[in-house]
């Protein structure tokens, strides 16, 4: 089980940074796209409004430079046209007269700051006729520059850029908005599936986190904790019947003989360390194979029941009981001590053994028990040697019986 | 006294070439010129009063073609009635002075060619030069009558006079 931070690797990012760049994207190409247009709009509307300017130029300069033509008067020529020159966007005069031959000339002292640009949008001069009582007497031309353009290009990619500044700041800001909103209630999941695998915590729950998408995912994560909290719990009650049945007869519910093996070796050892005593009663039933051969076994089965609890009837708390065999058990009285005689118990046992059991079909049965104890430590220090000391006893108690 | 040395037309510097240029300068100055809706209609007459000094040919040539005519007459047939220009060439003193008296106040167009101050009281003064033909203004006579002259002619050379 390796865990590893999830964002040291380099191919990975977070979800915040995936948004934040999201974000950027879409917002640049918006900003871009609608500073292209208003761009192109404004170069559009300049220009047209730049030719305008121009047309007004050239209607003022031949209403101008009206008389000057009448009387063919550069000087006069000069006068008139001087408004048009302190006028930006006009790079170049030429005033015609009505033979074609130029009055006068005037090219703008400052430099053109994109010929390219003029090349483009003024290839040509706006020309208007001079007349006077209807017949023409000149002509006059005007170049544009393209001076306004350079300065409203200029502005525009200032504001573009400020634009774009803002667009950053923006994006910083939605994506942080983002995190908060969404990025904190997807940990929210994380840290319940995360305390659910590392601890086992089958009870936590993914509370309501306010987003449809991720409440439904929450939704189904608790639905599959709730299944594995049922898993768990049935595999628990399972294990411990499995366990329950590994170590219990299952006809009597008494411990089995594996059991007892333990609960002997565990008694033996604490005996031991604390200097006690303890009786190990082994308890037989007399004929018990006549009985099952002349009831059936269903009868039999009763039988060894009716002991059983009367064994257990007899027992003290801390002793202990087990069915070792076909129609043996074994009783541990411990601590014993010395008000506690292990015969007298064995009779006790025996007397109880003795009553009357009701068979399945409506008889009665009276059930004989042979009893042998032995005493940890008089009869033996370990389990061997006390189960057969017990055996034994139990033995000579049964031949005692036999012959009557 | 307002006089401005105001135009200068360049010429041709040959008898045809002066003649034709003091004509286009009597045209033009025509057709900026405005009289009232009362008087008489246009073709304007012109009224040639003494001896012009540029050219003996004075035939106005107005802009538009707007037809003139040129009857030759003294200061009293002048007086008498029916011009709407007066040219003033070289006279009398005398005959001058009753004309210019006589203009003041009436829709008449007064230019002269031997006035070269133009201070003698007529509204328009030609002056011949080796290439080239200029005229003055006198606002105060155009002022003092209800002719109408375009501010456009008035303000040519109102500038730098002091240039020429």
């Amino acid at each position: 089980m390796t865990t590893r931070p999830p964002d040291r690797e380099g191919a990975r990012t977070t979800l915040q940074k995936l948004l934040s760049r999201f974000h950027f994207g879409i917002t640049l190409f918006a900003v871009a796209l609608s500073g292209i247009t208003i761009l192109l709009a404004g170069i559009t509307t300049l220009r047209s409004y730049a030719d305008h300017n121009i047309e007004l130029a050239a209607r003022l300069g031949a209403y101008g430079a009206e008389p000057a033509l009448v009387f063919n008067d550069p000087q006069a020529a000069r006068e008139g046209l001087e408004p048009l020159m302190r006028l930006p966007g006009i790079a170049r005069l030429r005033l015609l007269d009505d033979r074609g031959h130029p009055l006068y000339q005037w090219t703008s002292p400052r430099g053109d700051p994109a010929p390219l640009l003029t090349r483009l949008f003024f290839p040509h001069p706006f020309a208007a006729t001079v007349q006077r009582n209807g017949s023409v007497i000149g002509r006059i031309e005007v170049w544009g520059d393209s001076s306004t353009l350079i300065d409203y290009v200029r502005i525009g990619a200032l504001a573009g850029l400020g634009c774009l500044l803002i667009t950053a700041l923006g994006t910083i800001i939605l994506a942080r908005r983002f995190e908060y909103e969404l990025v904190k209630p997807l940990g929210e999941i994380a840290t319940v599936a995360h305390d659910v695998r590392l601890h086992r915590r089958f009870d936590k729950r993914v509370q309501s986190l306010g987003i449809v998408e991720l409440d439904r995912l929450g939704g189904d994560i608790n639905a599959l904790l709730d299944e594995l909290q049922g898993w768990q719990g049935t595999m628990e009650s399972e294990n411990a019947l499995l366990a329950h049945r590994a170590s219990h007869d299952m006809l009597t519910a008494m411990p089995n003989r594996a059991a007892f093996d333990e609960q002997l070796r565990q008694r033996i050892q604490t005996a031991q360390a604390k200097e006690r005593r303890f009786a190990l009663l082994f308890i037989d039933a007399d004929n018990f194979k006549a009985a099952n051969d002349n009831h059936g076994h269903a009868a039999g089965d009763a039988v060894l029941v009716a002991l059983s609890e009367r064994i257990k009837d007899t027992l003290r708390k801390g002793d202990f009981a087990a069915r070792i065999g076909g129609d043996e058990f074994i009783v541990i009285i411990d601590p014993l001590d010395g008000a506690i005689d292990p015969r007298e118990l064995a009779d006790r046992i025996r007397a109880g053994a003795s009553q009357p059991v009701a068979l399945p079909g409506g008889q009665h049965y009276r059930l004989g028990i042979s009893v042998g104890a032995a005493v940890y430590p008089d009869d033996g220090a370990d389990a061997r040697t006390l189960l057969t000391a017990a055996d034994a006893a139990m033995y000579a108690d049964k031949l005692v019986k036999r012959p009557t | 006294m307002a006089v401005q040395a105001a135009s200068q037309t360049i010429v041709e510097n040959s008898a045809e070439g002066i003649t034709s240029g003091v004509n286009r300068i009597l045209g033009g100055i025509i057709s900026y010129a405005r009289w009232p809706a009362a008087a008489s209609p246009a073709p304007r007459d012109m009224c040639l009063v003494g001896a012009p000094r540029l050219t003996g040919r004075i035939a106005p040539i107005v802009p538009g073609g707007q037809a003139v005519t040129v009857r030759r007459t003294t200061a009293a047939g002048a007086i008498s009635g029916g011009c709407d220009i007066i040219f003033l060439g070289h006279m009398p003193v005398a005959d001058r002075q009753r004309l210019i008296g006589w203009v003041r106040g009436r829709p008449v167009l007064t230019i002269t060619d031997d006035d070269p101050n133009c201070s003698f009281g007529a509204m328009f003064c030609l002056n011949g030069g080796p290439s080239k033909i200029s005229f003055s203004v006198n606002l105060d006579a155009i002022g003092r009558g209800p002719l109408r002259i375009d501010p456009r002619v008035l303000k040519i050379g109102s500038d730098d006079g002091g240039a020429r």
